[in-house]
């Protein structure tokens, strides 16, 4: 007897879930009206991205270190393991608005005037020194900045392709590689 | 209208004082104001007067149907434009939709004057707009959700707010809320939900690159600037931020529209 109650609460459940949410088709259909190509972004947030719309950027304190954890193992590295690359390639990444776009929120080379200030001022980056830790650090924070700092303004670039692992390597030499302009005085 | 040697000069020089002054990091609205009387100066009329009469003579002439958009209703009755701007979006008894100016204006020009909604020219639609919000200067916002329609698309509007999207991993909030007054480019993020009240700057003529937008081209172009696919003109996402706005921005005087902008 108690078996069959629960086998029909199992069926129900299941009937239940399995069916499309109301409010999700409205949305998604109000989404389809400004355009296909717009709903189908909107509709791709990733599980950072939506945890990051619901809590508004702040992030309960007991959800923090699962998400670190999740957004850490998306990192990839270069096949060859190198996270110090070629700072010259890097500065174009770098300048790149379609690849690291980094002016709109952070001065770098002091010649460049147009910076935004959205993030802190990376001149003389280079002060850190090269060790393992800090090549590390420099190289996951661009990979994917919510790998340290939940929801921060960074985007992922490296998550989401913006750049190439090899990419990321080479704007890690271009902040840390001491003939770099942002750390030549 | 060919322009003479020294409007082309002053033209330029008013290219130069609006960099080089955006680097020193003036204040946007005072360098605004002080652009447009420095625009008044020199050619003895601002472009908002140019576009408002240009709607206002759109506004005037005869559609197929052989009505002009006075017999339309943009919310306080026919032909009533005094403040009918600041009280929109609402939704509409005879469309059964929640319509912004930009969409109702487009209503009027089909339902009303019968033309084919692909003769309909983007820039007309939003040199009504001017004329229409012209009239509307020295009002309070006043938008309501009384309608479940107007209160869903507040909620869709709030929802969008917030959202982070896209390959940036940034939405309107992320600037707009979390950063403002820091900057990605020359100008400092505006305050939208609060003290810069945004809402009542839209529409509006930019200077800094001789535009004039409606609210839906600004929102368009936020996105744009985060690389992310932009919701289309009159769509149900751009009515719902407009709506979340608008509301949130409730009780704002509008100092003067169509505004003034860089």
């Amino acid at each position: 007897m108690k078996r069959r109650t629960l086998l029909v609460m199992g069926l129900l459940l299941g009937l239940g879930l399995s069916q499309v949410n109301p409010f999700r088709a409205r949305l998604e259909a109000a989404l389809h009206g400004g355009g296909h190509e717009f709903a189908r972004v909107m509709l791709a947030q990733d599980k950072g991205q939506a945890l990051c719309s619901q809590y508004r950027d702040r992030l309960p304190p007991d959800l923090v270190p699962q998400f670190l954890a999740e957004q850490k193992a998306l990192i990839k590295y270069p096949k060859d393991g190198k996270l110090l690359g070629d700072w010259k390639n890097g500065e174009k990444v770098f300048t790149d608005p379609k690849r690291g776009n980094c002016y709109a929120c952070h001065a770098g080379d002091p010649k460049e005037v147009a910076f935004g200030t959205m993030g802190p001022s990376l001149t003389g980056y280079g002060q850190r020194g090269t060790s393992e830790p800090v090549v590390r650090y420099t190289y996951e924070k661009i990979y994917n900045a919510w790998a340290f700092v939940p929801c921060s303004l960074m985007y992922r670039g490296g998550v989401h392709g913006l750049f190439t692992p090899e990419e990321t390597a080479d704007l890690v030499a271009y902040l840390l590689d001491p003939a770099s302009p942002i750390n030549r005085r | 209208m060919r322009l003479k040697a020294w409007q082309v000069a002053g033209l330029m020089a008013l290219w130069v004082l609006a960099f080089a002054s955006a680097q020193e990091g003036v204040d946007p609205r005072e360098e605004a104001k002080r652009q447009k009387q420095l625009l008044l100066e020199t050619s003895g009329i601002l472009p908002t007067e140019l576009v408002v009469e240009q709607g206002k003579e759109l506004f005037q002439r005869k559609g197929p149907s052989g009505k002009t958009m006075a017999e339309c209703d943009f919310g306080l009755g026919k032909g009533v434009l005094e403040g009918a701007a600041a009280r929109l979006p609402r939704y509409f008894l005879d469309t059964g939709r929640v319509e912004d100016l930009d969409s109702r204006i487009l209503t009027c020009m089909t339902r009303v004057q019968g033309y084919k909604r692909e003769q309909i020219r983007r820039s007309e639609v939003v040199a009504v707009a001017f004329y229409i919000a012209s009239k509307s200067t020295g009002k309070k916002i006043q938008v309501r959700l009384l309608f479940p329609q107007e209160r869903e698309l507040y909620a869709l509007g709030e929802k969008l707010f917030y959202a982070r999207s896209g390959a940036r991993d940034v939405g309107c909030a992320t600037c707009h809320v979390t950063y403002v007054g820091k900057r990605a480019g020359v100008l400092p993020y505006a305050d939208v939900l609060g003290k810069d009240q945004s809402w009542t700057h839209w529409p509006a003529y930019r200077y800094s690159n001789d535009q004039i937008w409606t609210m839906q081209d600004r929102i368009r172009a936020c996105y744009g600037n985060i690389a992310h696919p932009a919701p289309d003109l009159y769509s149900l996402p751009i009515l719902a931020l407009e709506v979340f706005l608008a509301y949130r921005n409730n009780g704002a005087v509008v100092e003067e529209w169509p505004a003034f902008v860089r």
